[in-house]
């Protein structure tokens, strides 16, 4: 890298030295800096599997839920989502409890639970893990302003939390204090916002929000990436592009599982035996392993084979050889016999957004021009089949709707109509008609893709369903991406008319899919349509500030409608993943909102004389 | 002239060439390269953070500063960190064993049964068993390796076929373990380079077999075993020392990327493969770099190895 | 680089266009390979000229429909008809294997003869050492660096291929070239002033065709064979389908018991490859009178 990183003194003897061993070593190499992976008999071992691995453990890279999975099982957080508990609630993680909020909503204190403490680690003097107090959270936040860190998280708190952002323009000196994040005492910490930010709490459930100590940070550098240091439930044993290997953290603080606070419903969550695991502390595993296997059907055989990795979710394509019914969801004997399963909707939705910015789309020096454009947009949107992408991809279970409001969202409204989600191939001719729309005038529709071949098939349906509607095969073009940051640049540039996107939720409130279509987020910011209406930006500001309350909801709502209404996204649908995993496993798997929360409370049914791997 | 005044010589004569290989892979990977900022940006980037990021990876700079501090790396061998935070040299350390343990059984056994297939097939000149082992090569030439990986997949790793060996995955805990795993790879491998390899072994056989001196000593009545071992392999050595040094740059490096990918093993070929996908600058100048070098110490080492084999050629 | 990779000493050749096919006419397997290779090759210029294969993109069908009359390899996914994507991907096949043999046999006779002809000089140094550096570079790793570098551009795989594929040609013709120049003829040529260039081209190059011929071939096939390999790892064919494209599509499907996108591409791939293998050897035997049956 070309960047300047501080570095440990004997880094450069070191790589030469290592650098040689590697080229003429056949085998036997190991990393003196990491702790080799022993065998141990008997071993509790959970082998859980992802179709991608993280790019980093360092929190500040916590940007998916990739990151997250590993990062929350080897970091703390003040708070955490209830285990069991849907639609989805807070609890106090490494906080003693909920924060004490002031009457403006401006200032939060929070109590961090006192005894806790991190894991042993070359890093700390004399190797032995020091108390996780309040200045620890102080400082890992700040990382996420260094730019140093190239961080992803900032956007969470930037021009929210007093000070910060001055903090990283005057330099990002950690000695200097953030007026509106500190420690009051060893267990306190006071953060003051500029102006009230109901989602705070939620954002620190998320690995951005992670607590780093900073022996660790100043002690690896970069390598803290791969070295994660926490308090977490589990300590890092390995860690590569395949898969990473965590040990139970033996030094985890003791909290027996009360199954009423994480949220347990016996008539749905019953069957999974998870009520074993109450009164005792987590972790209940030795070992998590992580796979990282992107090819779905290289999983599925390694899931079903018994002796490999025990979650997966349903490829798509096994859908008619392992289910017995869709509605409601239900394996083949052969499989339920072997397996448990859960069918879940996804926290988040794919969406395809017109880039307003477009001329030949969107907006319009010329006021007719511009109603046209609304025009063609609304019949490529009734042109657009879910149903049939419904049935190809998501096993016909996801979930369509109308808006950018999810299902998942406590603001969703089942009710809507969903006239903007329904197929009407002659009304959409009839509009085109209507509005002088000819298969000779019709502008060119780029479409950007990544390659893969799921990406080229979607392409192909959605080609074939707007020549239904007289939209020439050969105006509409595919443009392939060499890889998905080449794609994401053209879309933050603003240089492609149709930007198709998946948005996972950051938190469980319709705010998270709202701001993507508020003008001052415009490319190369969020909102990718780069929809400018000031009605809808100022209900936004209004509502960015409201604690939940039905009068937010209603302004969500309208907000909602507006999308809608002008015809600026072809929107939306929740996926429906079928995850399956072995009938010795304990566990309500999910991998929605942060991700990888729940992995602490799984447990594996004690057998007669079978090892737990 | 002495080996080893040989071999400074012509290491001397590699500089250009590493030179010219860092030289195009910079431009190829690193400078034209994907872009890694838009990977690092979070959810709601601002310019000001896509300035900050692309300053910090150093895309602000112009080519030939980039290109002179590489080479700089090259020098002190130090590249630095990868994108995860580990050290360049750490990821090589733990990635280039797994590729050699993974690719060695393979690229060895496959070389050795198509050297037999091949002096069966040149033993048996012209006969159906010559004719079957030939049309068996082309048949193995013939099949996509892509193919093959996929169905051996199947048929040795799925539960509803044999089952025998994990479908994917990678362990080195035991001798057991690492046999059962690199098993299917290792068999993958075999198809296919024993198709390109008994044919080329096999024509060099043929040709050897028509040499005088081969016609001289059958004339002479020397036994047919014999000339095969003294004469006929003999000769064949050069031309086999040469395929078999020159498939190592690649074998070691990128040879076993579509293996390595296909099975997830977490070899050198996946990671320089995921670091030109998400362009993760440090770890593919550090590939380049030991490629360039693997590959003038092999030119050098073949060269040596000849005059081993055979005397009259000298080191000039 | 070394004298063994150099081929040895070739006799003269007379009429040999007339004698190689002579030769290969009475090569019965070679025949048969060669009417295959035509019978895909007509299969081929039917999608050019868009007599068949046309509705390759379009939804005739639902998912996965078994084989029927109305569809011959049943249907995908999404409910296109595997038989006209199968077909279609055969024209892919060509004209990647085509631009690929055509364009790297023509770099590595023009660069390979240049090197030849003035062997010793730096114009031969510098492309002697370039070919080095372009063999040094893992090849996969090469052609992915080459498509990222293009920009998404959809010639980028080709280009891939070529800049690696003319080696093997310049080093051979390389090596003829250096033999060819002592000849009488050619010196007879040098010593009337004609220029270089033109003696490259009409008295020097005419020689290697039975080279050319044999290296053109290898990198069609070669192609072929790339480039399914390339599409399975996302850096291949950007636009339309290929083999490679319907394998990778298959990756997911076999393991469900759908084997019709692996089938068709599969079978069609190996026999164009097995049938141009067959051919180019036969081709090789007819060519090169010295070789050792």
């Amino acid at each position: 890298m070309d960047a300047h990183w501080p570095r440990p003194p004997a880094a450069t003897r070191r790589t030469v030295l290592v650098l040689c061993a590697a080229l003429l070593a056949a085998a036997g190499c190991t990393d003196p800096d990491r702790p080799a992976p022993a065998p141990k008999a008997g071993l509790r071992a959970f082998r859980y599997s992802m179709d991608q691995a993280p790019t980093s453990l360092d929190p500040t890279q916590a940007a998916n839920v990739y990151a997250n999975t590993v990062i929350l099982n080897v970091y703390d957080t003040l708070y955490a989502y209830q285990y069991l508990a849907r639609p989805y609630a807070l609890k106090p993680n490494l906080a003693a409890g909920f924060p004490d909020v002031s009457a403006d909503g401006l200032t939060y204190r929070i109590r961090l639970k006192p005894g806790v403490h991190f894991i042993d680690d070359p890093c700390f003097p004399g190797g032995r893990g020091r108390e996780v107090v309040a200045e620890d959270f102080v400082y890992s936040l700040k990382r996420q302003f260094d730019p140093a860190n190239q961080p992803q998280g900032a956007w969470f708190w930037s021009g929210r939390i007093a000070g910060l952002d001055e903090w990283k323009a005057a330099g990002a000196n950690y000695d200097q204090p953030v007026e509106g994040l500190r420690a009051l005492d060893r267990h306190t910490l006071e953060i003051r916002l500029t102006r009230p930010y109901p989602q705070l709490v939620d954002t620190l459930t998320s690995g951005y929000s992670a607590i780093v100590p900073r022996e660790a940070a100043e002690f690896y550098g970069p390598r803290l990436g791969v070295r994660p240091v926490g308090s977490g439930p589990f300590r890092l044993v390995s860690y590569d592009t395949s898969r990473v290997v965590l040990d139970r953290n033996p030094g985890f603080r003791q909290e027996p599982v009360d199954l009423a606070a994480e949220g347990f419903n016996p008539a749905t969550q019953a069957h999974t035996g998870v009520a074993a695991i109450a009164g005792r502390s987590p972790p209940f595993v030795d070992r998590l392993e992580i796979d990282f296997i992107p090819e779905a059907s290289a999983a599925w055989t390694s899931f079903t084979k018994g002796d490999e990795i025990q979650f997966t979710a349903l490829p798509v394509e096994q859908a008619d050889r392992v289910l017995a019914s869709r509605e409601p969801v239900a394996l083949l004997p052969e499989y339920a016999d072997r397996f448990h399963f859960a069918a879940g909707s996804e926290a988040g939705f794919v969406f395809t957004s017109f880039n307003m910015d477009f001329p030949e789309f969107g907006y319009h020096p010329d006021p007719e021009r511009q109603r046209r454009n609304r025009a063609l947009r609304c019949a490529i949107i009734k042109a657009y089949d879910w149903k049939a992408n419904n049935a190809s991809w998501y096993f016909g279970l996801a979930r369509v709707f109308p808006g950018i409001i999810v299902p998942a969202s406590p603001e969703f409204d089942p009710t809507l109509d969903a006239g903007s989600v329904t197929r009407d191939v002659e009304g959409a001719r009839r509009l085109l008609a209507d509005h002088g729309w000819t298969a000779e005038n019709l502008p060119v529709l780029t479409v950007g893709a990544t390659a893969g071949v799921t990406s080229r098939l979607y392409f192909e349906q959605f080609r074939a369903w707007l020549g239904e509607i007289g939209y020439p095969p050969e105006k509409i073009v595919r443009k392939t991406y060499a890889n998905f940051g080449n794609l994401s640049r053209a879309w933050k540039r603003s240089e492609l008319p149709l930007v198709s996107k998946g948005w996972g939720l950051d938190y469980p409130d319709a705010e998270n899919t709202l701001q993507l279509f508020y003008g001052p987020n415009s490319s190369p910011g969020s909102n990718d349509a780069n929809y400018r209406n000031p009605a809808y930006d100022a209900l936004y500001e209004q509502t960015s500030v409201m604690l939940p309350s039905p009068e937010r909801t209603a302004r969500y709502r309208q907000m909602n409608q507006m999308v809608i209404d002008d015809c600026v996204a072809i929107t939306g649908l929740s996926r429906t993943r079928i995850y399956l995993w072995h009938r010795d496993v304990i566990a309500v798997p999910d991998r929605e909102i942060v991700g990888g929360f729940w992995l602490k409370f799984v447990d594996l049914v004690p057998q007669a004389g079978a090892p737990g791997g | 002239m002495p080996i080893a005044q040989y071999a400074l010589r012509k290491l001397l004569a590699g500089i250009p060439l590493v030179i010219g290989v860092t030289l195009v892979s910079f431009a190829l990977m690193v400078y034209f390269g994907p872009d890694r900022t838009y990977e690092l940006l979070g959810k709601n980037p601002t310019e000001e953070q896509i300035a900050e990021v692309r300053s910090q990876l150093g895309y602000d700079r112009p080519f030939a500063e980039r290109y002179a501090g590489f080479l700089r790396e090259v020098v002190t061998f130090d590249f630095g960190y990868a994108a995860t935070g580990e050290p360049v040299a750490t990821l090589l350390a733990r990635t280039v064993p797994v590729s050699l343990l993974l690719i060695l059984p393979g690229f060895v056994l496959g070389h050795l049964v198509s050297l037999g297939l091949a002096l069966l097939a040149a033993y048996w000149r012209g006969r159906v068993a010559d004719r079957l082992i030939m049309a068996l090569a082309t048949v193995g030439m013939s099949v996509s390796f892509v193919i093959v990986m996929i169905g051996f997949q199947i048929v040795f790793g799925s539960s509803d076929w044999l089952g025998w060996f994990p479908v994917r995955g990678w362990s080195t805990d035991s001798v057991g373990e690492y046999l059962r795993y690199i098993a299917v790879p290792t068999l993958a491998t075999m198809f296919v380079a024993i198709g390109y390899d008994t044919r080329f072994y096999r024509a060099l056989v043929a040709e050897e077999m028509t040499r005088d001196h081969v016609r001289t000593a059958r004339a002479y009545g020397i036994p047919e075993a014999r000339i095969f071992t003294r004469n006929i392999l003999k000769n064949c050595l050069i031309p086999v020392i040469t395929r078999v040094m020159f498939s190592i740059p690649s074998v070691a490096v990128g040879g076993s990327l579509l293996i390595e990918s296909y099975f997830g093993i977490p070899g050198v070929g996946r990671a320089t493969y995921e670091a030109i996908i998400t362009g993760d600058q440090p770890v593919l100048k550090a590939v380049v770099t030991l490629t360039a070098i693997l590959f003038v110490l092999v030119v050098i080492l073949n060269d040596i190895l000849y005059r081993v084999v055979d005397p009259r050629v000298s080191l000039e | 680089m070394n004298a063994t990779a150099l081929p040895l000493p070739a006799p003269r050749r007379d009429s040999l266009g007339a004698r190689a096919v002579r030769q290969f006419r009475r090569d019965r397997t070679g025949m048969v390979a060669l009417a295959v290779v035509l019978g895909y090759l007509a299969a081929a210029a039917g999608v050019w000229f868009g007599w068949w294969a046309t509705d390759w993109g379009a939804l005739t069908g639902t998912k996965w429909e078994p084989a029927s009359a109305a569809h011959w390899f049943g249907t995908n996914i999404i409910g296109q008809d595997i038989f006209a994507r199968a077909i279609y991907s055969t024209s892919v096949a060509f004209e990647v294997g085509l631009v690929v043999a055509l364009a790297a046999t023509a770099l590595g006779a023009a660069l390979g003869a240049a090197a030849g002809y003035f062997a010793g000089s730096w114009l031969d140094e510098v492309l002697l050492w370039f070919m080095g550096v372009l063999e040094a570079i893992p090849f996969y790793l090469f052609v992915a660096a080459v498509a990222f570098a293009l920009q998404d551009s959809p010639w980028a795989m080709q280009v891939g291929m070529i800049a690696t594929f003319w080696i093997g040609t310049a080093r051979l013709v390389r090596g003829e070239v250096m033999k060819l120049r002592g000849i009488e003829y050619v010196e007879a040529a040098r010593a009337i002033g004609l220029p270089s260039p033109v003696i490259i081209a009409r008295h020097v190059l005419p020689n290697t065709t039975h080279i050319l011929l044999v290296q053109a071939s290898i990198a069609f096939v070669g192609a072929i064979k790339t480039e399914v390999i390339l599409s399975f790892l996302g850096i291949g064919i950007r636009d339309g389908v290929s083999w490679g494209l319907m394998i990778e599509e298959s990756t997911k499907e076999v393991l469900a018991g759908f084997y019709n996108n692996f089938l068709a591409a599969s079978l069609l791939m190996f026999g164009l490859v097995m049938a141009f293998n067959t051919f180019a050897d036969a081709l090789q035997d007819a060519l090169d009178p010295r070789k050792v049956g």
